[in-house]
């Protein structure tokens, strides 16, 4: 397998067929632009899936191989592993503009936001971009984020804070840290994290506050 | 000690500054300081264009741009060795700083003068007896004159420095507002004010039941001043106005507006900001109440501001922040105070800042603000109708002509692009420093119909190869995101 199948492997490999989250990305999405990346399907497959597209030179890994992934994930330290991938997927590109490119393709990758969802609680302020944001807590005790900007690169920060937390346990969310994002070395990352419009500080802090709010909320953690 | 008063250091460090000034130039007697000598530029008309120009096809055609190669002696090529900063590569490029408006770079004369301050004679003012404190305490206050003298005040304890504009309006608006201000009243604004002359004032407002009341723009998206002169009347306590806007980079009429706002007894306070670092400011020739600017956007350091106001008006202000060095007398259950401006400088004052923004009165002082002004006036043209030329950019403000002169900054936007994915690409990709956002004007963009917009804003120490960078540069990052949108859609 190589790097980029394992990266999507583990970016997918959510322990999570009965997601009920409004905002979960439904189903895989083969890019069809030429750009050879390896985010088609960030977050994980719905186990109904809607139609999916055909495969197009640009897929790197049909879903059905993505939905097997899923059920090999390991249990523990998800967001962890998927954070490494993540950092490794970038660093295997050498020069900005690719990872820029690479984070543009996160964006456009990122399922489309609920047009209800956009509503001034949902915003995360202090960005420079507008950024909308939902959480919820599944049945499973897992949390589910959906994003939105209308910034490209700011969707693509987004997204892939996204490809590590969605589906991560509240306690996972909530000891990530901007400066676990620092070795992406693209755009606005962390090293600037202390910037009042440091997006990746902001939407990062913003998921684990609604995070602790979901528990806080009356949900609690749900019975297994 | 005496300082003197905008001159230049015994030994030079400013080479480059120094081939600004004429043999010519002939020393007037400081209007504060008998014994000290200003030294005014007689040679402001010299960076001006020949009598060739190019025009670019555009609507506003009313303006032409000057040739190029007469930019190799221009007033930014003149200055720019006093400013190190500039002289970096970021992220591989040469760096191109366009973000002037949010703040400037400073000179090497005034990083010299922190250097100095810290060196030989760090100490605190009006404290102690000791020789630090007196030469500290000479130098401070030295520097108030020297702003004082920068605005044509006409007594240095006129200006009060604070940490920044935005404290200087806090001061007013807390101090003469809380004092002055009753439900029924209103204070009177442009939608185009930063968020620092809106903010204060809500605060107040809440407090005191007085209101805000917006003026609008004109379809030339200026502040309608004619709209503005309906709204006043005798309800009308203060008039919040900006002298040059940061984001549409208009200049209004506050000579004007001060004489409507007095008729009906209102006070004026003018956020010169983005005024004062570019153009003559004379508060004895616009009469203002009060006038608040920052040092960091005009070669100063950062941490220090001011606020001019009237004596008369300043002696009847309570004190805003109550501490060490604004009282008379300390009692256990009551103080007294002391006269403006110690009043309202309590505690330590940002004593090397503001000896550092003396320093940069003296090298703003040293080229000319006429000169800078009729500068900029060139280099805001050749932007504009450059940044105008690339299709799908909408810039906001006035379109310049031969009344109308933009201050040297556009904000933008390309279609279908956001302006933080502009901004990070030209920084990325180009080294080109541009601000994206809402510039702390909010109302203004959402007046515009807008969440946000880049803006590249210039100072003197730009030119105008620096802009051909940057349109460069822009058309580059638009290129890339079509190409981006392109092949998304295949």
């Amino acid at each position: 397998m190589d790097h980029a199948a394992l990266a999507i492997r583990l970016l997918n490999a959510m322990p999570n067929p009965n997601s009920s989250s409004p905002f979960l990305s439904t189903r895989c999405r083969p890019s069809r632009r030429p750009l050879s990346l390896s985010v088609r399907c960030l977050q994980t497959p719905n186990p109904t899936p809607a139609p999916a597209p055909p495969p197009t030179p640009g897929s790197l890994l049909p879903c059905s191989a993505v939905a097997a992934a899923a059920q090999e994930a390991p249990s523990a330290n998800l967001p962890r592993l998927r954070l490494r991938r993540l950092v490794d997927e970038f660093r295997s590109l050498p020069e900005p503009i690719d990872r820029v490119k690479r984070l543009l393709a996160y964006g456009s990758a990122l399922r489309p936001f609920p047009e209800a969802a956009r509503v001034s609680s949902n915003r995360v302020v202090g960005c420079t971009a507008q950024v909308w944001i939902t959480a919820t807590l599944d049945d499973l005790g897992r949390m589910r984020f959906a994003a939105d900007s209308d910034s490209e690169i700011t969707k693509g920060f987004c997204s892939c804070l996204i490809s590590v937390l969605d589906g991560a346990l509240p306690e996972e969310v909530r000891e990530v840290t901007p400066e676990d994002f620092g070795d992406l070395d693209v755009v606005g990352m962390p090293g600037r994290a202390n910037s009042r419009v440091n997006t990746w500080h902001n939407v990062l802090i913003s998921m684990q506050k609604r995070t602790k709010a979901s528990i806080v909320g009356g949900k609690g953690r749900p019975t297994r | 000690m005496m300082a003197s008063f905008c001159h230049f250091p015994a030994s030079p460090p400013h080479q480059s500054l120094s081939k600004l000034l004429s043999p010519l130039r002939r020393p007037r007697p400081h209007p504060f300081l008998p014994n000290v000598l200003c030294i005014f530029n007689p040679n402001r008309n010299r960076i001006r264009a020949g009598s060739q120009f190019r025009r670019l096809s555009l609507s506003s055609s009313s303006i032409a741009l000057p040739p190029e190669e007469l930019d190799s002696s221009s007033l930014g090529d003149l200055t720019r060795p006093d400013f190190p900063i500039l002289h970096q590569e970021v992220n591989g490029f040469n760096l191109v700083y366009l973000d002037n408006a949010a703040t400037s770079q400073k000179p090497t004369a005034v990083l010299k003068a922190l250097n100095k301050y810290y060196e030989s004679y760090n100490s605190n003012v009006h404290r102690a007896i000791h020789s630090l404190s007196a030469e500290a305490t000479d130098e401070y206050e030295q520097a108030r004159t020297k702003v004082a003298a920068f605005i044509n005040a006409s007594k240095p304890k006129e200006i009060v420095f604070t940490r920044n504009a935005t404290e200087a309006i806090n001061l007013v608006a807390y101090s003469w507002g809380l004092s002055n201000l009753r439900s029924g009243d209103e204070i009177l604004l442009t939608i185009a004010e930063h968020h620092s002359a809106i903010v204060p004032w809500q605060l107040v407002a809440q407090k005191t039941g007085a209101s805000l009341k917006f003026v609008g723009l004109t379809k030339e998206e200026v502040p309608d001043i004619e709209q503005l002169k309906e709204l006043l009347s005798v309800k009308t306590k203060i008039v919040v106005i900006h002298h040059v806007s940061n984001v549409l980079g208009s200049a209004l009429p506050i000579e004007d507006v001060v004489a409507w706002s007095h008729s009906v007894g209102a006070k004026v306070l003018v956020d010169a900001c983005q005024s004062i670092p570019h153009m003559v400011v004379d508060v004895q020739k616009l009469d203002p109440d009060f006038l608040v600017a920052s040092s960091h956007k005009m070669c100063g350091p950062t941490g220090v501001g001011f606020l001019y106001g009237k004596s008369e008006l300043l002696s009847a202000m309570p004190p805003f922040l109550g501490g060490g060095e604004m009282i008379a007398d300390v009692f256990q259950d009551y103080s007294t105070f002391a006269e403006p401006p110690s009043r309202f400088e309590a505690g330590t004052p940002a004593i090397g800042e503001a000896i550092g923004l003396g320093a940069a009165i003296d090298y703003l002082m040293g080229i000319g603000m006429q000169r800078i002004h009729d500068y900029e006036k060139e280099l805001a043209n050749y932007l504009y109708l450059s940044l105008l030329a690339i299709p799908n950019v909408r810039i906001y403000g006035p379109a310049p002509s031969e009344t109308v002169h933009r201050a040297s900054l556009c904000s933008f936007n390309v279609e279908n692009i956001h302006p933080t994915d502009i901004a990070t690409i030209l920084d990325k990709q180009h080294g080109v420093a541009i601000r994206s956002g809402h510039h702390c004007a909010q109302p203004l963009h959402r007046s515009l119909g807008i969440s946000a917009s880049a803006r590249a804003s210039l100072y003197f120490y730009n030119n105008k190869k620096e802009i051909d960078v940057f349109i460069r540069a822009l058309k580059d990052t638009i290129d890339f995101f079509i190409s981006f949108h392109g092949t998304e859609g295949l």
